[in-house]
């Protein structure tokens, strides 16, 4: 499975960096680091809805408040 | 015309407890001759008078000099117009000058300053000085062919005083100024950086609190190395391969910022955008790689960081130690710009980017171009060439 985060300027300001480091520990924590690929990408063009996330090509809105929810519903529910 | 430049940077430390620093450094470019006149004066005594003597000096010599006038006639009309010192009877500002001509060579002319320092090839390398009495004043005269990496210190003599009769017997003499400099040859630093490391010396040989005025001007001869940086899609959407086919036919390195502008960039080139995940311990954006680009970070957020060293760099420098080894967008651009670089050319894209518009985020389009301005001013301070063009 592949993740990718926009780390442009927009989903920055919107805590894109959070987002990231939340996602990475909790790939830690629940062992997926086989599993799971973490990119960056720079600006999908829907930079109001940041923070901007596809899980294998599906785009999600992300905020720093919901990766958690977000990752055990659309992450760990797929694998 | 060669490829060379001088890359100079200049400060004082003033004495302790006065407000005002009795030396004074100009730096005027004449047009006319291609050529840069750079003055140190160091007025006698010390707060206001000598402030008023050094100024007057270093603004005749260099303003008469960059007239193209001879130096005789430069030194009387220096005597004749300082005012007399009630106390002392004398009207009297030591000074140094140096006029770069053409980056080809340089003309120096010494009155009473410590001599000028050149360390070429890495050792001391005394000027071949002339002497010339002009008014009962010895005036010492040399000219030398530049070389790239020369390093010409000038100084006033409160460098060779720093730490008389505590630290040191004699002062720091000249002579180990000249092996203490000789060491930061092969580093790459930049004139600023060589001239901060020599007045912080001093500093610390007075203790922090200098018995003199004491300045230092350091000029650095280096090759031209041009550099580019786009930000921002062009406003009108089919000046996209225009503005960057300019872009990238330009001489030099290529930086590219902007999440959009990189998009554009890659797709102009055909290679993929592989943007990093690196945080890199700072507040800015991690950056991206294209084959092909030098450097691709992201916009607004990073050239605001990147702003704010540059203000900083040419105030007192405090952020080098940020920015001189960090691996995160802002430190890379700045080393690219502030030390790498002597000519920069800005490709700016006019376009509005929607999202940026909203209120509550701290960025929006007139946020950008007063960036991209403003940092342009700064990197002109610092002496390079800067050319903007909008799109």
């Amino acid at each position: 499975m592949k993740i990718t985060i926009c780390i442009g300027s927009s989903c920055h300001l919107k805590g894109s960096r959070q987002v990231v480091e939340t996602l990475r520990s909790l790939i830690e924590q629940n062992d997926l680091k086989d599993k799971i690929e973490l990119g960056g990408v720079f600006c999908m063009g829907k930079c109001q809805q940041g923070v901007c996330v596809t899980v294998d090509g599906e785009f999600f809105s992300v905020t720093p408040d919901t990766v958690k929810t977000f990752f055990r519903d659309n992450v760990q529910a797929k694998l | 015309m060669n490829n060379l430049c001088a890359d100079i940077g200049y400060n004082s430390l003033i004495k302790y407890g006065e407000q005002l620093c009795g030396d004074h450094i100009d730096v005027v470019d004449c047009d006319s001759e291609n050529a840069q006149i750079l003055v140190l004066a160091d007025g006698l005594g010390s707060g206001v008078k000598a402030n008023i003597l050094s100024t007057l000096t270093a603004k005749i010599l260099s303003t008469m000099m960059s007239q193209g006038l001879c130096i005789d006639d430069c030194v009387k009309t220096v005597a004749q117009t300082l005012p007399v010192c009630k106390e002392r009877g004398v009207a009297y500002s030591t000074f140094t000058v140096i006029k770069l001509i053409g980056n080809d060579e340089a003309e120096i002319t010494e009155y009473d300053n410590p001599p000028v320092i050149l360390i070429r090839d890495g050792k001391n390398y005394e000027l071949p000085r002339s002497v010339r009495n002009i008014d009962g004043k010895d005036i010492y005269y040399s000219k030398i062919d530049l070389k790239e990496g020369d390093i010409f210190i000038a100084m006033s003599d409160g460098c060779i005083h720093a730490g008389v009769g505590e630290k040191l017997n004699f002062g720091w003499e000249r002579k180990d100024i000249i092996s203490y400099m000789e060491t930061f040859y092969s580093v790459g630093f930049t004139a600023k950086t060589l001239n901060t490391i020599l007045l912080d010396e001093c500093n610390s040989l007075y203790a922090g609190m200098p018995g003199d005025d004491t300045s230092a001007m350091t000029v650095l001869i280096r090759k031209r190395c041009p550099m580019n940086l786009l930000i921002g899609p062009p406003s009108n959407y089919d000046d996209r391969s225009k503005m960057m086919s300019l872009f990238f036919s330009k001489e030099g390195k290529h930086i590219v910022c902007g999440g959009s502008t990189s998009n554009i960039a890659a797709e102009y080139l055909g290679k993929p955008l592989k943007p990093k995940l690196e945080f890199e311990d700072s507040d800015v954006p991690p950056i991206a790689e294209i084959e092909g680009v030098d450097l691709v970070t992201e916009g607004v957020i990073t050239i605001n960081k990147v702003l704010t060293y540059a203000k900083d760099y040419l105030k007192d420098n405090e952020s080098y130690s940020d920015w001189s080894y960090k691996r995160d967008g802002a430190s890379l651009i700045a080393r690219m710009l502030f030390e790498e670089a002597t000519d920069i050319n800005f490709f700016v894209g006019r376009a509005v980017n929607p999202a940026h518009q909203n209120p509550a985020l701290p960025i929006n389009f007139n946020i950008k171009m007063q960036l991209v301005g403003e940092l342009a001013d700064c990197l002109k301070k610092m002496g390079k060439r800067i050319k903007v063009s909008y799109f």
